[in-house]
This record gives structure tokens, C-alpha cells and sequence, in this order.
């Protein structure tokens, strides 16, 4: 049970920051609150006394949203469920409407912020590998300035970040990819509610027949303590025609992915299926030509 | 505190007061509003039933603070049926006898009028998807998502709305018949009240203190802080019992709260009543306890061993039952046999997760007698039990059986309904209590974890000779209904098969491990998964067809049990066409088939796990998106 005396819902930026200042030690940020009140439980943190909760979920700063055709820039208070609501917002980032649909479920991604899914910096997180492989940069700020970093910088380790005492997330900036296809894919013990064993984001773009790929972005998360984005695999794959023996071999690079510590053979049987059908699903919604790649090789990995 | 003045419309409403800041919104509509039509089967986002709509958004409201629906127009499950008149998707649930139990009902219908809302065309895959931030622990939810469809079909006009309310009991008959059921309007409306919904003037609530240790002497208990405390009426521990204190449903051996030491990690050792449950809860957190620690023992073979931690001192070699179950003579028998297979086999713990945490209310009424309200799934029993322990005749003791949210076994233990009991004797007033999840969890009886070892001594042609088994249960701290579950999977060990040589032992065992108890089948898995996966490697090893060698060896009609019962009529060679039927079996030794396979696949056959049917199905908002 999470247990608190005040409970502030600030209007502005300013108004936040006087807040923190005000209850310095004896606050806790929440937006939507879903990773915070199943913390607050027995088991894990149990009955959790907080004096001051301040709600960031009402600066209209961390509600903005931006698409332009190269940049993104989204408010942290941003709801999952906005990736499928926004149809300018899903083009520019196409792995994300992918992601939206397995993230929790329909209630809870109503709720859930892209900033708390950040800040919270969980292994398993979803959104977090999406954003990696748009290059994503935070915009953080407090009472005493503003400052930004790439989001693989700001996540430091499982639950661990950058963000400094009496600092906010404000949102984030990134890289548009419109014209690219994208996928996510995703696996744990069941559909609905489930947390990642091994997440894969992945978005392509193809010439215009649909033969040859111009580029692509692949981010893997669930498989390591923080996001990693697989430069290597887009390298070999970037400005080569697009074929299954081609995708095969990416999947076959030895990158030695897996860290976790359980379930390890598992794992990298799955990274391997999950890069190939990856690939296969943003290529076809990146409008690949229809013989590029073979009915064999989609039912291999369908 | 500093209370939020929160200003809602709450199911068209208009609602202006102070809540306290740390509540939930769930907290608020169901304690403060008394809209207890969403329940709360997680507190943490899993199961679904709070969900509301929050300005026509379906949200999770035990996950969200109440300050978050400031300014907000809620709609709760009893928004839905306007004046009393069920909605067309309430009605479909009514029709499609899509509830069982009801607890997750309300969240169902909730989900489903948003996925419908959503899309009024979705299919059943894509209703699927969208009602999975719900679960339904009774259904297996293949009749909620025919009520969805059903009332989709009608909304769109493509089936008429009478197909709502048609039966086929116009002639009375009723046995084979699909009959709506009468319980389920209350159920779908949210209006069925469940322990945990109901409230008495003057209600305490109860939080209960448990135990971190697993074996321990309790030293000492010092419950004075907690009673000091403001809005505290009242402390107990086991020596505020009256009566002859223990329960349970073969031995008497678990008291209503530790006495004298426990004896599970989670174990009841205090219970406190206070005018709410944050004042309870601290003050739960403010009695003392010292506690000896005493070695525990959690592997029940271990627990079998001369020396072994001792976990009642009736019972010094940790034995709960043994059955044992002798026919013919086994060593004979695989003497004479071709194929002596020796394997063994071990199952583990599982939580019952009825959608219903455990919740009771007890009151002493005008005429003293002391009346207590929960899910219990065995009130007789519990009655008499419970007179002894509060030292009333019987007279005097009342259990009401409150609508159960789920049992599956799991509510046949009084494991909370004494505590109630005293409280209200000692308070005279009406007090509830409110398991969490977690609690559920932790406190209450799990299937019987077991160890088997089964050898099975078979002729060439496929005929069981023999068969001798041993299976060891960890029954945990108490003996619930281990006794029981002992008895009957030692009865069904030897599964439907005629067998001229048995030899069969079940043990129960006493160890420091939460206890085990009723649950769904009720042993005869836990003794039947060795005896079939025996089977199928039986039929491997003799290349025969599995189906097959179950025929070989199957009861007839007037066959005698191994616990010599005449059976009358055995529907099992029914049962195996049926079976072999609906999964497109093809005949052979398991070691038979070919690169192919023609029973997977099919139309009926679910394909491989993914998301994402709304992007497909025309949706516009996700459709967009593409
Ligand atoms: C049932 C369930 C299913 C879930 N499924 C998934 C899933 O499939 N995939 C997934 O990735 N996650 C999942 N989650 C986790 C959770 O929903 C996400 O991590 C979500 O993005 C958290 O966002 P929030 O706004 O709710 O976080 P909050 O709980 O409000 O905050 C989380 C943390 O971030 C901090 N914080 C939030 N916003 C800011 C800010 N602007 N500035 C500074 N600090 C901030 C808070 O102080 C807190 O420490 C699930 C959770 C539940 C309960």
C-alpha cells in the first residue's frame, strides 16, 4: 500500500519544481503511477509511507507532442496508448504502434508514461529499446537549469539513471523514420500483461522496388540489464539486397546478446527467430517486393 | 493528511467532497461511494475487474490515485444498466452463460464494452486481445468472448436482439439443455455482493499480523502499543480463545492463531480491528513479537527421517495419513511380466487464484449469536467447528455463505472466519476483513506438491500386471484436507485401468512450508499424471498406439475398483473416441510419425502467439497508425 499525506497535481514546470524544493527528502514523482503503486506491495517494497506524491502528469510541457518529418519530440507524461491513437505519431515511429500492442494491456497503456517506463529502467521494459533505436534523447530539467543526453547514457543499469535529485524527465527527442516499416517483437509467458523475456524492435526501409535496403534500426532489450541497439546487424545490412539468406546471416552474427542470468539456451533461440521474422514483418510494411523473400522462409518464421 | 477536494461525475453524478489523498480510486468508488459493482481481485494491474471508464477511457482504477480523476467524468459497471435494464452486452453475457463465479465479471463487461466502443466489428481474435488486461479464473473464457460476438452480431443489427433472451426450455425440460442462468444478472450488473462488498453501520476493519518464520517459538506477544493506539478496539491472540482452540477438516491441528510457536512463513498471530484499515495496518506493524527460531524442515522427505525437526508433537515422525491400498501381489505379478517400466514423477504447489481474495464479516446479533458472513465452502462444517472453539452451543454460531468468488477447493478451510468471530465477541461490533492478493497468496492452502515413484510391470500385448506406487505429499504446516486428498489419490492411483496386482501408498507430511489442501481433483492428479505419462511411455516402449494400450486395459461395465467398488457403467472407451476425435489423433506408436503432422494447423487450431489484429482489422485509430 503506497500511504502519503499530500498528493500535488503541479499545473506547470515551475510549480513542480517548487514543489520538490518545498518537500526536499520527503517526495516521490509519479505520473501514471503503474510502476509505482505494484512496487508499493507486499513482496516488494510493501507498505511504503511517502509524505508528498507530485503527479507530473498535468504540466502541459511534459504533454506536448511534436512530428515534424525528421523529429519527434515527445512529452514524458506521453501514454503509451498515444502510439496508436496518433496516426502522424505511428508513421514517424513505426516500431512503436508494434510495441503499443503488446505493452501491458489496453487499460493500463491508457495510463502508462513513456517517461516513467524510462526513469523506471526496468531490463524488461518495452518502449525503452524502441526509443534506442531512434537514437532518443532525454531532456531532463530542474528549478536550476536544463540539460539532455541520449537515453543510452541516461540509463545506467537495471532501475538505475542519470536523473539527479530534484530533476524531472521532461521528454524526449528523436529521429523520424517515416517510409520505414517497422515491427516488435516480443515473447514471455503469456500475451496479455507480460513481462519481456526477449523484446525486439526493428524498422526498415527499402528502396523503391522493394528489393534493396536503404536502412534499418534494430534495438533488443529484455536479454541484457539496459537496451542494446545492433549496429552491427544494420552495418551488414544497410544498401544490401534484401533476401532471406541475407537476414539469416544477420541473425546468425555472433554477438553473444543473452545476459541474463536464467534461461540463457532459450533465449538466444528465440533473439535468432525474433531477428529474422523482426526483419521479415518490417520489410513487408516497408512495402518489400512480393518475390524478395520466399513463402518458405515466412513460414519458417511466421 | 491533507484530504484532495475531489470534483467528479461519477456515473452521471455530479460529486463533490474530500478524500484522503493516499486512496486509490478503486478505494474511493467502492469504500467512500459504495459502488462495489467493480471489484478488486489484484490491487497491482493484473486481473482486470476494477477497470472503469474514466472520461471514456478504460482504466485500471487500483492503479490509479483518486487525485487523478479530478475534473473526470467515471463510469463504473453500475453506469451500464440504465434504470435496472441490462445492456445489450450484459444481456449477451446473461444468454451465453458467460459467468461463473461473477467476480471478474464486472471488468469483463467493462473490457467488452470498450473493445466493442473500439471497434464494433471486431472478431473474435481481436476481442481477444482486447479484453487481455482481464482474467477470468472459472470460464476459460470461451463464453465471454461468445456473449461479445453475440452482442457485436446484435448491435450491428445481424442477428436479431431476441436472440438475447431465447432458451431452449420452452417445453420445461431442463437436463442437457442450455438454460440461462439466474444467477447471472446480478453477477453482470455489478449488484452481487461478495464479502468484501458488503458493509455493517458501525463496520471495523481487521488486519491481521503474520508470521516471517517459518519454525519459531513465540516467545512473547506485546500487543500494548497497538492497542494504544487511536482508533484501535481491539488486539487478539490465541490466548484470547475461549474454547477448545483448532480446526480442520480431518484433525483439529491448526489453531485460529499461532499458539505456542509457528509454523509457516505467513501463519495468522495476531488479528486487530480499528475503525479503518490504515489504522489496523499500523498498528499490526506495532505489536511485538520475540520469537526463538527452532530448525525447520520444508522437503517432506526429509521430514520422514528419524531426527527430523518435529512440526507437532502429535505426530513425531511428521505423518499427517498414509494410505495404503493392497491388491494381489505385486512382486508376483512383474515377476510374470515382459516390460517392468520404474520412473518417477514429481508435481508442485499451485495457488488455487480464485479472482475472490478471501474477505469475511462477522457480527454478534441481537440474540447473541455470533453470525459469520464469508466465501466458505464448507459452513456446516465450519460451524461446528467453530463453536468449539469459541466455547457457544451451537445455537449460538451462524455462518451465511456469502457468494464465493472463486473456490476451486481453496475456501473449504476456516482459516480466517475465527479470528472474525472473537473480534466481533470481543468488539461487539461488526467487523470485516480483506485479504490482499499477497495474503491469499502466502496464507492460504495450496494443491499438495508430490514425489511419485511408480513401477508398472506390463505383457508384450499391452496388459498392466502390475503396478506399485509410492507417492510422497508435502502437506505443509497443517493438516487441512491432506488426509482426504491422500485418500483419493491413493483410490484413483491406479487410474480406470483393470489391474490384477496393485500396491499403492500415499503419504501425507507435516513440514514448515505453507499447507496444503483442498484443490480441484483433489489428489487424483498428482497420483494420475505418473499413471498416464507411464502409460505413454509404456506404449513407446511396446509400439503401441497410446489410445490403444489404455483400451487394453480399460474398466468395463461392472468391473471392480482396486478399493472394490462394482462399477455400474464406465463411460471410458466413450470418453477415448471423444478424445481421440477432437484432436485429430493418428493412430500409431508414439515413435511412428513422420516429418509431417496433420493434426496441427487446422482452422480450429489457434496459430503462434502474436498481437496486433486491430492493425488488420480496419480499426480506424490503429489503422491510421500503419
Ligand atoms: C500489469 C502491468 C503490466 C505491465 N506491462 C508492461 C509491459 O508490457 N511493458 C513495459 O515496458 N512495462 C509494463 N509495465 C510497467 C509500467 O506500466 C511501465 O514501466 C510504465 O511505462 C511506467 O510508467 P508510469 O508513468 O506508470 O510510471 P510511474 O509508476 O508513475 O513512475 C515510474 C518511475 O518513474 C519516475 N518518473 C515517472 N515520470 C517521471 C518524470 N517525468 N520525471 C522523473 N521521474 C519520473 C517515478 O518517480 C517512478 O520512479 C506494466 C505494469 C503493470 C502494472
Amino acid at each position: 500500500m503506497l500511504i502519503c499525506d499530500e498528493y500535488l497535481t503541479p499545473a506547470s514546470l515551475d510549480e513542480a519544481f517548487a514543489a520538490m524544493e518545498r518537500h526536499r527528502g520527503r517526495y516521490r514523482v509519479v505520473a501514471g503511477c503503474t510502476d509505482t503503486l505494484p512496487w508499493a506491495r507486499e513482496g516488494r517494497a510493501g507498505d511504503v509511507e511517502i509524505p508528498v506524491l507530485i503527479d507530473v502528469t498535468k504540466i502541459p510541457e511534459l504533454n506536448e507532442r511534436h512530428v515534424g518529418d525528421t523529429r519527434v519530440r515527445l512529452g514524458a507524461a506521453t501514454p503509451i496508448q498515444r502510439f496508436l491513437d496518433d496516426a502522424a505519431l505511428g508513421r514517424a515511429m513505426p516500431a512503436m504502434p508494434r510495441c503499443a500492442v503488446w505493452f501491458a494491456d489496453d487499460q493500463i497503456r491508457a495510463q502508462a508514461t513513456l517517461g516513467g517506463n524510462a526513469v523506471n529502467a526496468s531490463p524488461a521494459a518495452d518502449a525503452t529499446p524502441c526509443l534506442e533505436a531512434h537514437d532518443a534523447i532525454v531532456e531532463l530539467a530542474s528549478s536550476k537549469g536544463r540539460r539532455s543526453m541520449p537515453l543510452r547514457e541516461f540509463i545506467t543499469g537495471p532501475g538505475k539513471t542519470q536523473l539527479a535529485e530534484g530533476e524531472l524527465l521532461t521528454g524526449f527527442e528523436c529521429d523520424a523514420f517515416p517510409g520505414y516499416g517497422g515491427s516488435f517483437e516480443k515473447v514471455g509467458h503469456r500475451r496479455s500483461l507480460v513481462i519481456s523475456v526477449v523484446c525486439l524492435a526493428v524498422m526498415v526501409k527499402l528502396d523503391r522496388d522493394g528489393r534493396t535496403i536503404e536502412d534499418t534500426r534494430l534495438a533488443i532489450a529484455g536479454i541484457r540489464p539496459v537496451p542494446r541497439r545492433l549496429r552491427e546487424i544494420e552495418d551488414l545490412l544497410r544498401g544490401k539486397p534484401l533476401a532471406g539468406a541475407l537476414l539469416e546471416e544477420a541473425a546468425d552474427m555472433p554477438l553473444d546478446l543473452v545476459q541474463s542470468r536464467s534461461r540463457q539456451e532459450y533465449r538466444r533461440d528465440v533473439v535468432r527467430g525474433f531477428l529474422v521474422r523482426g526483419l521479415i514483418a518490417a520489410a513487408k510494411r516497408a512495402g518489400a517486393s512480393p518475390d524478395a523473400l520466399t513463402r518458405e522462409l515466412e513460414a519458417a518464421y511466421g | 493528511m491533507v484530504d484532495i477536494h475531489l470534483d467528479a461525475i461519477i456515473n452521471g453524478r455530479k460529486v463533490s467532497r474530500d478524500v484522503k489523498p493516499h486512496l486509490r480510486l478503486l478505494d474511493f468508488l467502492r469504500d467512500d461511494l459504495n459502488l462495489t459493482g467493480n471489484k478488486e481481485g489484484c490491487g497491482a494491474g493484473e486481473c482486470g475487474t476494477c477497470s472503469v471508464f474514466v472520461d471514456g477511457v478504460l482504466m485500471k482504477s487500483c492503479l490509479m490515485p483518486v487525485a487523478k480523476a479530478q475534473g473526470a467524468t467515471v463510469d463504473t459497471i453500475e453506469s451500464l444498466a440504465k434504470s435496472g435494464e441490462l445492456s445489450v452486452l450484459q444481456k449477451a453475457f446473461h444468454k451465453a452463460g458467460a459467468s461463473q463465479c461473477g467476480y471478474c465479471i464486472p471488468g469483463m463487461v467493462m473490457a467488452a464494452t470498450a473493445a466493442l466502443r473500439a471497434n464494433p466489428f471486431a472478431d473474435r481474435e481481436e476481442i481477444k486481445e482486447r479484453l487481455g488486461g482481464n482474467i477470468c479464473r472459472c470460464t476459460g473464457y470461451q463464453k465471454i468472448f461468445d456473449a461479445v460476438e453475440l452482442a457485436r452480431d446484435v448491435q450491428n443489427g445481424r442477428v436479431p436482439a431476441t436472440a438475447l433472451l431465447e432458451t431452449d426450455t420452452a417445453d420445461g425440460e431442463v437436463i442437457g439443455k442450455n438454460v440461462r442462468r439466474i444467477d447471472a444478472p446480478s453477477k453482470v450488473s455489478g449488484r452481487l455482493k461478495y464479502a468484501g462488498d458488503m458493509t455493517m453501520p458501525g463496520m471495523l476493519h481487521v488486519q491481521v499480523l503474520r508470521s516471517p518464520h517459518a519454525h519459531a517459538r513465540i516467545v512473547s506477544i506485546d500487543t500494548s502499543a497497538a492497542l494504544a493506539m487511536d482508533g484501535v478496539e481491539s488486539v487478539i491472540t490465541a490466548a484470547d480463545v475461549p474454547g477448545k482452540d483448532g480446526f480442520g477438516v480431518f484433525v483439529h491441528d491448526q489453531p485460529i492463531m499461532a499458539r505456542g510457536k509457528v509454523r509457516y512463513v505467513g501463519e495468522a498471530i495476531a488479528a486487530v480491528a480499528a475503525e479503518d484499515a490504515l489504522t489496523a495496518k499500523r498498528a499490526v506493524a506495532a505489536i511485538k513479537v520475540v520469537y526463538e527460531q527452532l530448525a525447520p524442515v520444508f522437503d517432506p522427505d526429509e521430514a520422514m527421517l528419524p531426527g527430523a525437526p518435529v512440526v507437532h508433537d502429535y505426530a513425531p515422525d511428521n505423518i499427517t495419513k498414509h494410505i495404503p491400498i493392497r491388491v494381489g501381489d505385486v512382486e508376483a505379478g512383474f515377476a510374470a511380466s515382459d516390460l517392468v517400466i520404474e520412473e518417477s514423477y514429481s508435481t508442485q504447489a499451485i495457488e488455487h487464484a480464485y479472482l475472490e481474495p478471501e474477505a469475511g464479516l462477522a457480527y454478534v446479533d441481537h440474540d447473541d449469536v455470533v453470525t459469520v458472513v464469508s466465501p466458505s465452502q464448507n459452513i456446516t462444517h465450519h460451524r461446528h467447528m467453530l463453536a468449539r472453539i469459541i466455547d457457544k452451543p451451537i445455537s449460538k454460531v451462524r455462518f451465511i455463505m456469502s457468494p464465493v468468488g472463486g473456490g476451486f477447493g481453496g475456501k473449504e478451510d476456516m482459516i480466517y472466519q475465527g479470528m472474525l468471530a472473537l473480534l466481533a465477541m470481543k468488539t461487539m461490533r461488526p467487523v470485516r476483513l480483506v485479504y490482499t492478493r499477497e495474503e491469499s497468496i502466502i496464507s492460504t492452502a495450496k494443491r499438495h506438491p508430490s514425489r511419485t515413484t511408480l513401477r508398472m510391470g506390463l505383457m508384450r500385448d499391452g496388459r498392466i500386471r502390475a503396478l506399485a506406487m509410492r507417492m510422497v505429499c508435502d502437506g505443509g504446516a497443517y493438516g487441512l484436507s491432506t488426509e482426504g486428498v491422500m485418500r483419493k489419490a491413493a483410490i484413483l492411483a491406479a487410474g480406470p485401468y483393470a489391474i490384477p496386482n496393485v500396491q499403492i501408498d500415499t503419504y501425507g507430511i507435516y513440514t514448515n512450508n505453507t499447507p496444503s489442501g483442498a484443490f480441484r481433483s483433489f489428489g487424483a492428479l498428482q497420483t494420475q499424471f505418473a499413471t498416464e505419462s507411464q502409460l505413454d511411455i509404456a506404449a513407446e516402449r511396446l509400439g503401441l498406439d497410446p489410445f490403444e494400450i489404455r483400451r487394453i486395459n480399460a474398466m468395463r461395465d461392472g468391473d471392480m475398483t482396486h478399493t472394490k467398488q462394482k462399477l455400474g457403467s464406465v463411460s471410458l472407451m466413450r470418453a477415448l473416441e471423444a478424445a481421440e476425435q477432437a484432436s485429430r489423433w493418428e493412430a500409431g506408436a508414439p515413435t511412428v510419425r513422420g516429418p509431417s503432422r496433420g493434426d496441427l494447423n487446422h482452422d480450429d487450431v489457434r496459430p503462434s502467439v502474436t498481437l496486433g489484429t486491430r492493425f488488420a482489422s480496419g480499426d480506424a485509430s490503429s489503422e491510421a497508425a500503419e
